[in-house]
């Protein structure tokens, strides 16, 4: 007669693919409690995966709004300046800056300012500004400046007293198009006043307070001539090939730039607070994943004890046929890992389609201001491989993890005890 | 172990067994003293709450006595670990509950060869086996359905083929015709009396019915946990 050895081996590939069998048709035996464990799951998952998706979108929406509108990527100063905003610190050795930026790969294109606190006059009312001498040519591929016109033009001719300004400028001037204004400065080095007199040729609406308000776009030539700067600027606005260089505190791009007391920063820089929301942001979806788990976790335990108990007999008889304590362990984890696939794959299914949905639809933030940041945009959720990759491992490994207690439960119950229970 | 000659498979001495229900001590089975040799065909018989199924818990390691020993096939199973005897129960033991002995989403076949599987044994030497006992125990045909598309006696011959399919020493029956009508209970065993003769597994058996405890050839009867008589018959 066939004996085999007490410490034979057990784990053949046969045995495990019966476990495995085990587990997925004992999940299908009661098939709306798996369902509806699953689904609790998957919409776990689905809030997870819907969430990090709009908070990418979000993300990306108020970098666009923030870096597309007027900021740029990324920008260099002479240090000091975005601190104090002294006209008399303009960028040493701008010319070689600018020949060095007009041959750098990862620049697509860059922009020339000149920045100052100005005093804006019409014959009705008076208001502070910042004056911005610009290149209209340059400048068109790094804010949106020219899409925002709403009425007039963007720097048509090559009039030098054009001035651009935002609609709620003017009408807090009650200026418009073709009104005359004055703009007030004070010289660098000597602070002497200076004054000109512009012609409104364009109004801008960018749905931005800051903007529409408190700007007043000039030539640049003509605001260099007001402040008494020669050719010197005061900021060199960059736009990247890649959008992803400026949030690249890594690239060598920034330390290159950053000499001769000139100092090149990306956007998280520029705009600190973004920064932080993001941080907080993300800290947000995980959080939000620690609660639905907390409360997944318990759903979890629950449908693998109310199937536990439910076939404690036949525990009891697989256990008494000879089946190892830890066999029965990784019965119930096979389980609880069946039930994880079935939850991930109805969670990405739920979370895809949201996305999917909100994606198409977009949500609608436009003019809500968040973190120093106005949406300028509908807000659309975004697709990334993690969503669909980190995040259903995370939920399969937990739902395993979930499964351990009860394995450990089933692995120490005593098989006559397992019975005698059952009835 | 001057106790178990080599014929001997179950050898008990002073087994007992107390339950502990809210505190108080509720003795099952009060010092038996049994020894089954290699082969026989042997019913516990006694009226509900005389120890049956406790004693035949304790001789196959399901549960572990209060106090005496235990030895099977010549081994103590007091000294075994959880794990040694999870597998000594494996190698050994045949078991045949009085109902609910399938799991039920496993095939007739996959149930039949469960603990070959968990034995180790070649999946061509399992299909061959499992071939074998199924056409002997009358169950062609019924290889791929679930036990719940079998009728209660054709569960239980399953569950005999699953017993007897893994070679093992001793087959121990909990009451296996209690879920079953005379005749079916009847027949199931004289097809067990059949393969104890054919293979010389021991069989080993509780019931409480008259009629069944008649087609053995050994007859224990126990009493308030303790064996009340014990006759062997020809």
């Amino acid at each position: 007669m066939h004996r085999r050895a007490l410490c034979a081996p057990i784990e053949t590939e046969g045995s495990m693919r019966l476990y495995l069998k085990l587990a997925v048709r004992n999940l299908f035996r009661n098939k709306r409690r798996s369902f509806i464990a699953g689904t609790a799951i998957g919409i776990g998952l689905a809030a997870l995966i819907f969430t990090d998706a709009f908070i990418v979108g979000m993300e990306q929406n108020m970098i666009a709004s923030a870096t597309d509108s007027f900021l740029g990527e990324g920008q260099i100063h002479l240090a000091g300046y975005r601190e104090s905003y002294d006209v008399e610190k303009t960028i040493a050795d701008q010319a070689q800056v600018v020949d060095q930026l007009q041959h750098d790969p990862l620049v697509s294109h860059f922009s020339r300012r000149v920045m100052s606190f100005a005093m804006i006059t019409s014959p009705s009312n008076v208001s502070s500004v910042s004056m911005v001498g610009i290149d209209p040519d340059q400048e068109r591929y790094l804010s949106q400046i020219d899409e925002a016109i709403t009425s007039g033009s963007y720097f048509s001719g090559d009039d030098k007293h054009d001035i651009v300004i935002g609609d709620k400028l003017a009408d807090l001037l009650e200026a418009s198009l073709g009104d005359r204004v004055v703009l007030t400065v004070a010289q660098a080095h000597s602070g002497d006043l200076s004054q000109e007199m512009f012609r409104i040729s364009g109004i801008y609406h960018f749905n931005i307070q800051e903007m529409d308000q408190a700007m007043a776009f000039v030539r640049l030539s003509q605001a260099q001539s007001m402040l008494g700067l020669g050719d010197r600027i005061h900021e060199i606005a960059l736009r990247f090939t890649n959008s992803k260089y400026g949030a690249d505190a890594s690239l060598p791009f920034w330390q290159r730039y950053s000499r001769n007391g000139n100092e090149a920063v990306g956007w998280p820089i520029l705009l600190p607070d973004l920064k932080a929301a993001f941080e907080l942001s993300s800290f947000a979806t995980w959080l939000i994943g620690l609660i639905l788990f907390g409360v997944v976790a318990l759903g979890i335990i629950n449908t693998l004890f109310m199937s536990l108990y439910e076939r404690m007999f036949e525990f009891g008889v697989l256990r008494a046929v000879g089946t190892r304590p830890s066999i029965m362990a990784l019965l119930i984890i096979f389980e609880a890992g069946a039930l994880g696939a079935l939850s991930v794959i109805l969670g990405i299914i739920l979370g895809a389609l949201a996305t999917l949905i909100m994606a198409h639809v977009g949500i609608n933030y436009v003019g809500i201001e968040f973190s120093g940041v106005t949406f300028r945009h509908l807000l659309y959720p975004v697709f990334e491989v993690k969503q669909y990759v980190i995040y259903p491992i995370v939920v399969f490994v937990f739902t395993i993890l979930m499964g351990l207690y009860p394995a450990v439960f089933a692995a120490r119950m005593s098989p006559a005890k397992a019975m005698r229970r059952s009835f | 172990m001057s106790q178990v000659n080599a014929d001997d498979l179950i050898v008990t001495r002073s087994v007992t067994k107390v339950y502990h229900d809210d505190g108080v001590p509720v003795p099952a089975v009060r010092g038996i003293d049994l020894t089954v040799k290699r082969g026989e065909f042997t019913a516990i018989v006694g009226p509900s709450g005389s120890g049956k199924t406790t004693f035949l818990n304790v001789i196959s390691g399901l549960d572990q006595p209060t106090e005496g020993r235990v030895w099977l096939a010549g081994k103590e199973l007091s000294a075994m670990s959880g794990r040694e005897l999870s597998d000594f129960r494996r190698d050994h033991i045949g078991f045949i509950f009085q109902a609910y002995n399938l799991i039920p989403v496993l095939t007739v076949e996959e149930n039949a060869e469960y603990i070959m599987l968990l034995q180790g044994v070649g999946k061509e030497e399992r299909h061959r086996r499992v071939e074998e006992i199924l056409a002997e125990l009358g169950l062609e045909g019924f290889a791929h359905r679930l036990p719940t598309k079998l009728s209660g006696g054709q569960q239980q011959r399953v569950a005999v083929a699953r017993a007897m399919v893994s070679r093992p020493s001793l087959i121990l029956a909990d009451e296996p015709t209690a879920n079953l009508d005379s005749t079916t209970g009847a027949e199931l065993l004289d097809m067990m009396r059949d393969l104890n003769q054919k293979s010389g597994i021991t069989f080993l058996f509780s019931t409480h019915d008259r009629d069944i405890m008649q087609r053995a050839r050994r007859l224990v009867t126990l009493k308030d946990g303790l064996i009340d008589s014990d006759e062997t018959r020809d």
